[in-house]
């Protein structure tokens, strides 16, 4: 391993290089160069490129070593054979590189070759290394964007307090774009491919004192040292979701135990997961669903439920699969209950899932999320809200926000409907929070704030 | 403890003999059968007279992880004549279906009573060091891989909860007016299972197939054990 202290300088750069910059706008490096560009980093840029002598206005230095400044994180964006020779004339002056060129291990023997003598350099010099064959980072706290792919075919998200780490550049940046049109935020993202150096367990090491992120949300392929992986998970203190993808990957070798053939390596990432204090997540939509939550809901524990429409069967239909994730729907105690029966009308049958019917009204909704939801009984609240009663109006999605932020517990937004929902939907997507158009995914976002995943 | 792996390892052996395994157990204070350690037929009427029958016989081999298959495994003995029978017929089935295979002795165990049983294994992971499993049921474990693993060692919390993973905990709970198992000693045996390759860096694996478990407490039947 190289030196284990964290590697800071990636996520609060003063100098940049651009190895490999091109003016060619088809190169990943000329991409790179304009992604920085548009990401407005505020810090010094250096291209890096004999043959030029400036790029997108910028003076262009032949070698890393000429360029007469302390370099903090150095992009390399050229063939992998370049690499290892430029990275070894250019270490004097740097302290990080992201290594986003391809060719490495994941082609091959001759790929690993060079990726082993790309580390051997970074061993003896003392540099940290994100990547090879990655994106690198996306950083909205300190407006580094090192990403290859144009910004008129992916979307940026805005500022947020989310932070996503992926091995994956396309995973994590294909999440980013639907991120992006939907307005929710991500303070950094790193991705760090092939991770010869920096890694998982370094990025939490980081994060962990990052004021600038609540919540981690991570796709992982494999993590080499586990155990690392899970005591910096331990101590990162923000809320921590994961993919873990390649889940049919076989066990271990050959074993004459029982304990060591009968599952996979998934079982045993899963224990890791839950140790660590990871909430598991299925796959892309949930990855999606877990940025949504988190982007305006704090997570939380527990299983306990109340479910507040005025959709009655809509309701049941919830209520059904709630259980079926392992969320608990509780009947309202006695004296909630009484409050209720006070204010609603007689015909109503008070229970959970509570249905304010057809009659429904802003008071109706407010009053009972605020009857129920200030009991210790519940955790959160989903709050299936159909757009159909007509004394429901535009001001309860506002209202409906400041109830769960003042009572301190989660309502997830449940609004399936057309053309006029849409319209009340985003008027609760400008106010930050999400709306979830299916039960089913208004249901999966609560076991995920309340981490609760039973039965994967 | 290190002391029960001290043979194993000077002969450069991988796995434990059954008399080994069971040694470890007991020094974690994990209950297992009364059993004795014989070479020949007449020693082996002898223990089992002051076990009481019924009585199991068991093959001691270090060429031998897989006892019931190698044919080294006889249970339900209940006098003299029919242990000598299954002695001599156990004798030619392991010659035939393990030639070669060293026969260092013979295990005489008193046959336990009918319980609930589980499996309770531990073993080393390259990526996340010692982990534990839990799973119930015979068949269960390998037909529906109806298990549970947890990073070692577990606390007793911890045990409680990868207990109650398995579908099969039912089985545990009093299922058909069965009376419930005890849990609680379950959980110990967990916690005490999962700190064995933490404490013990020789091994690779440990393994209790099948742990008995009653109205009270539990009772190991057979353990294997891998070296690294």
């Amino acid at each position: 391993m190289v030196d284990k202290s964290t590697p800071d300088f990636f996520f609060n750069p003063r100098s940049i290089a651009v190895v490999g910059a091109s003016l060619n706008p088809a190169k990943l490096s000329h991409i790179v160069m304009k992604s920085i560009e548009e990401a407005g980093f505020s810090g010094r840029i250096y291209p890096v490129n004999p043959a030029h002598t400036d790029v997108l206005g910028k003076k262009c230095y032949p070698h890393l070593e000429d360029i007469d400044d302390e370099i903090d994180v150095a992009i390399f964006a050229l063939p992998a054979e370049k690499v290892v020779h430029e990275f070894e004339q250019g270490a004097g002056n740097i302290r990080g590189a992201i290594v986003i060129s391809g060719g490495f291990s994941e082609t091959g023997k001759e790929g690993r070759l060079l990726e082993e003598a790309l580390l051997r350099v970074a061993k003896k010099k003392g540099i940290r290394i994100i990547g090879p064959n990655c994106m690198g980072i996306y950083d909205t706290i300190s407006g580094l964007d090192t990403l290859f792919i144009p910004y008129d075919r992916v979307d940026r998200p805005p500022k947020g307090r989310l932070a996503i780490l992926s091995q994956s550049g396309s995973f994590a940046l294909t999440a980013m774009d639907v991120l992006a049109r939907e307005g929710i935020g991500v303070s950094r993202m790193v991705s760090y491919g092939n991770k010869i150096d920096v890694d998982e367990a370094d990025c939490l090491d980081f994060l962990r004192d990052d004021d600038n992120t609540d919540a981690v949300i991570m796709y992982i392929e494999g993590i080499d040292d586990g155990r690392r992986f899970v005591e910096s998970a331990k101590r990162c203190g923000k809320h921590l979701f994961a993919i873990k993808v390649g889940r049919r990957e076989a066990g271990r070798r050959a074993t004459s135990l029982h304990t060591g053939s009968i599952a996979g390596r998934y079982e045993l990432y899963r224990a890791a997961f839950r140790e660590a204090g990871i909430t598991e997540l299925s796959g892309f939509e949930e990855f999606l669903d877990a940025c949504r939550v988190v982007h305006r809901l704090n997570p939380t524990s527990g299983n306990r439920v109340m479910i507040v429409t005025d959709g009655g069967g809509m309701g049941v239909s919830v209520a059904d699969m709630c259980a079926d994730v392992g969320l608990q729907l509780p009947q309202l105690p006695d004296d909630v209950r009484r409050e209720l029966e006070d204010m609603l009308p007689p015909y109503f049958t008070i229970s959970n899932p509570l249905d304010l019917t057809g009659n429904a009204t802003d008071e109706w909704y407010l009053a009972s999320l605020e009857k129920t939801m200030t009991h210790e009984l519940y955790q959160a609240a989903i709050v299936l809200l159909l757009w159909g009663p007509p004394a429901l109006t535009e001001a309860l999605p506002a209202k409906l926000c400041e109830l769960s932020d003042r009572i301190g517990k989660p309502f997830v937004i449940c609004s399936p409907g057309g053309r006029f929902t849409e319209k009340m939907s985003a008027i609760f997507e400008t106010l930050g929070m999400p709306v979830f158009s299916t039960p089913e995914a208004a249901v999966r976002a609560a076991s995920i704030i309340l981490k609760e995943r039973k039965g994967r | 403890m290190d002391h029960l792996l001290k043979d194993a390892i000077r002969e450069g052996r991988k796995i434990l003999l059954e008399p080994e395994a069971k040694g470890l157990l007991k020094s974690i204070e994990v209950p297992v059968p009364p059993y004795e350690v014989v070479r020949d037929i007449e020693e082996a009427q002898k223990k089992a007279e002051r076990l009481g029958y019924p009585v199991v016989l068991k093959v001691i081999s270090p060429d031998i992880t897989h006892k019931t298959e190698a044919g080294g495994v006889c249970t339900g003995i209940t006098d003299e004549e029919a242990l000598k029978k299954a002695w001599m017929e156990m004798v030619l089935k392991v010659a035939h279906k393990r030639p070669g295979a060293r026969i260092e002795g013979f295990v005489v165990e008193k046959m336990v009573k009918r319980g609930v049983e589980v499996i309770v294994g531990t073993i080393r992971d390259e990526q996340f060091g010692p982990v534990v499993m839990f799973g119930t049921g015979g068949i269960a474990v390998e037909l529906f891989k109806d298990v549970s693993y947890r990073l070692a060692p577990v606390s007793l919390e911890g045990a409680h909860d990868m207990m109650r993973e398995p579908k099969g905990f039912v089985l545990l709970n009093g299922y058909r007016g069965a009376p419930p198992c005890d849990v609680e000693a379950l959980a110990h045996t967990l916690v005490k299972v999962s700190r064995l390759l933490c404490d013990l860096k020789e091994l690779e694996g440990f393994e209790v197939n099948p742990l008995v478990v009653y109205e009270q407490g539990v009772i190991a039947v057979d353990a294997k054990a891998t070296l690294l």
